[in-house]
């Protein structure tokens, strides 16, 4: 059996909108990642599947429930702390890319490889060969809004992989791409959960997407699917 | 460090206006606070030589000495000069070295152009200021002939005066034998001479001693026996007349003391004895007075600078505001990549820094300019009014860049504490 990455259990969390309207996004959820996994989190906008993104990815915290990292138990982590575990344990790709409109693609990866503590030499190094393998050689020195959608969520996929993180977690990777880019980018993903055997969890509602992935987590409710 | 520059390109207009107002703050510190770095200098030059000395005055003349009418009698003096601890007396005439002209009154914010007689024969000196540094030629004093100077550099500069030129004043014939190196303060603008010719030159300016000493020069030709001829009423007249003695005015003097002494006690003995006749301006005293007026100036020059430096800061504080509320996004995302809450509210402040750097170096570059062009217009007058300072202008860009810092440290914590979450969101 694989080594696991991602353990929840029991994750609740409520917001309160306004004073009598509160939402319930995770009622109890229960999610285990393996390392090399390649898996899918689909359900109806507004079962909690964003939320779950959030708590899983250490942007949040859950009300409720057990949250262990590579081993590490984060239930009860501050925020203070939380950013150290992010720029090491987790890579994230966005939806809208999100990448910083004022740097390079190469200044971009670098960035997270900054956070993330690497030393100069090792971090330039770095970040010229994850952008190569993503077949942007040719495109480090271009700003965001220089590049096309697929080259943007290539950079975000460089990032992401820049310190090597347990687990990389993409908020609807291909949302904003076309059917035929989409299938690149998730061939990038698949290719390198294959090769390197990265560990992937593909927060989505596009069923092409999630029929490509080897397990499909179904949530309603705020609540596991059955 | 480039990614500031591309933020601030980013929003150019917005940049420069905020660069233009701490740059604004930062002229008028720039500016004010040379002017002020000036007036003090002359100020420090002004209560070195205030405090090295008792200086005595007639009573009914201005506080600052000057060119008053009223007399310093001789007799006064040589009694001065007994008291216990006192050295020497050195007699003193001052006057302008034009007459004052209202129709063509010029507003200058230097000192005037003032005749300074010593008493060479006194032996009397400023215990803070025994000797002058020349630049050119010799200081005048024991042994000069009546018609010899000795100018300040201001003066020198203004006449393009020479050692070995003859220069008049109000009338007569000066040579210039020697000329003063700058000392920013009083003496930049002194001409030396002997006390005979320049208490002559006062009793010319001012018709009451004039006609004093005229009727003095008459009575004088009436000899004791043909007075006793003379009625009574008539008689005292001339013998009051002849009572005139020129050696009499005196605009002030200086009193040394010995060493050992406290100027302050020997002050004090002055004025017990002679407090009826004169004024006493004891060193102590008048160094205080000298502080607090300085003290005073400094603070409406530094408060009005400080508060244009504020109008500066807020305008950063608000700049900082508005670009982090835009972006919000950008701090997200640099956290869920695994951006510090430090390193985020260290980038920030670095960057406000930054503009207030710049900003300090275009209202540095903008206030040396109008301080070296004001100065040379000055300069032939010479009353340069600020004072270059190298020092100065370098804390001013340092501080500028504080201010930009302390300006972007509330914004900056604020970006450092936004939520990840709902940073996000705005996605």
């Amino acid at each position: 059996m694989e080594k696991i990455v991602a353990r929840a259990k029991g994750i609740k969390k409520s917001y309160r909108m306004s004073k009598r309207n509160i939402v319930h996004a995770l009622q109890g959820v229960d999610i285990e990642i393996r390392e090399g996994d390649f898996s899918a989190i689909v359900g109806p906008s507004g079962c909690g599947k964003s939320t779950l993104m959030h708590i899983l990815g250490l942007l949040d915290r859950p009300d409720e429930g057990h949250l262990e990292i590579d081993g590490v138990d984060m239930s009860r982590l501050k925020e203070k702390k939380a950013y150290r575990m992010r720029a090491k344990k987790i890579g994230f790709i966005f939806q809208g890319f999100n990448l910083i409109p004022t740097l390079t693609a190469y200044e971009n990866v670098l960035l997270a490889g900054k956070y993330g503590g690497l030393r100069g030499s090792e971090r330039k190094s770095r970040a010229k060969e994850l952008l190569e393998i993503l077949g942007l050689k040719d495109r480090m020195n271009h700003k965001p809004n220089e590049l096309s959608g697929g080259q943007q969520q290539r950079v975000a996929i460089a990032r992401a992989l820049m310190n090597d993180p347990a687990l990389i977690l993409a908020d609807e990777p291909t949302g904003e791409l076309d059917s035929k880019t989409s299938l690149e980018i998730m061939d990038i993903l698949i290719k390198l959960n294959r090769e390197q055997n990265k560990t992937f969890l593909i927060v989505t509602h596009n069923m092409e997407v999630a029929n490509t992935c080897k397990k499909i987590i179904r949530l309603k409710d705020g609540k596991n699917a059955k | 460090m480039i990614e500031i520059f591309r933020n601030m390109w980013r929003r150019k207009f917005r940049s420069f206006l905020t660069i233009f107002g701490i740059a604004i703050g930062i002229f008028a510190f720039t500016v004010m606070g040379s002017m002020a770095l000036k007036f003090n200098k002359m100020i420090d030059g002004g209560k070195r030589y205030i405090t090295g000395q008792i200086s005595i005055s007639p009573k009914g003349t201005s506080y600052t000495g000057g060119a008053g009418s009223a007399t310093l009698p001789l007799n006064t003096m040589n009694e001065i000069a007994n008291v216990d601890g006192v050295d020497k007396v050195g007699a003193l005439v001052q006057l302008n070295v034009e007459e004052p002209n209202p129709d063509e009154a010029s507003f200058s914010m230097g000192p005037m152009p003032t005749i300074y007689g010593m008493d060479y024969n006194s032996d009397y000196k400023n215990r803070n200021w025994e000797t002058m540094d020349m630049k050119e030629g010799e200081m005048v004093g024991k042994g000069d002939a009546d018609n010899v100077v000795a100018v300040g550099i201001n003066i020198a500069t203004d006449k393009k005066l020479e050692v070995g030129d003859t220069w008049t004043i109000r009338g007569k014939d000066f040579k210039v034998k020697g000329i003063l190196e700058k000392t920013m303060t009083g003496p930049d603008d002194y001409v030396f001479m002997a006390i005979t010719p320049a208490r002559q030159m006062l009793i010319d300016s001012n018709p009451f001693l004039k006609s004093l000493q005229e009727q003095a020069d008459k009575a004088s030709q009436i000899s004791d026996d043909s007075l006793a001829a003379l009625p009574a009423a008539t008689r005292d007249q001339i013998k009051q007349a002849k009572m005139f003695n020129v050696e009499d005015i005196n605009s002030m003097a200086g009193v040394s003391w010995k060493n050992g002494f406290d100027n302050e006690k020997v002050s004090q003995e002055i004025k017990n004895k002679f407090g009826d006749k004169v004024i006493v301006l004891s060193p102590q005293k008048m160094g205080e007075q000298i502080d607090k007026a300085s003290a005073t100036f400094n603070a409406v020059i530094f408060g009005s600078a400080i508060l244009a430096l504020i109008v500066g800061l807020f305008s950063v504080v608000n700049t900082m505001v508005m670009s982090i509320s835009e972006r919000t996004k950008e701090i997200g995302i640099k956290k869920a990549i695994g951006a510090s809450p430090g390193s985020i509210a260290r980038e920030y402040t670095f960057e406000a820094g930054v503009i207030g750097l710049i900003g300090g170096l275009v209202g540095l570059g903008l206030g040396y300019i109008m301080i070296v062009i004001v100065n040379a217009r000055m300069a032939s007058q010479g009353a340069e009014i600020f004072l270059v300072d190298r020092n100065f202008f370098i804390e001013v860009v340092v501080f500028a860049f504080i201010i930009g810092m302390i300006a972007g440290v509330i914004p900056a914590l604020r970006a450092s504490k936004l939520k990840v979450v709902d940073a996000i969101r705005e996605l």
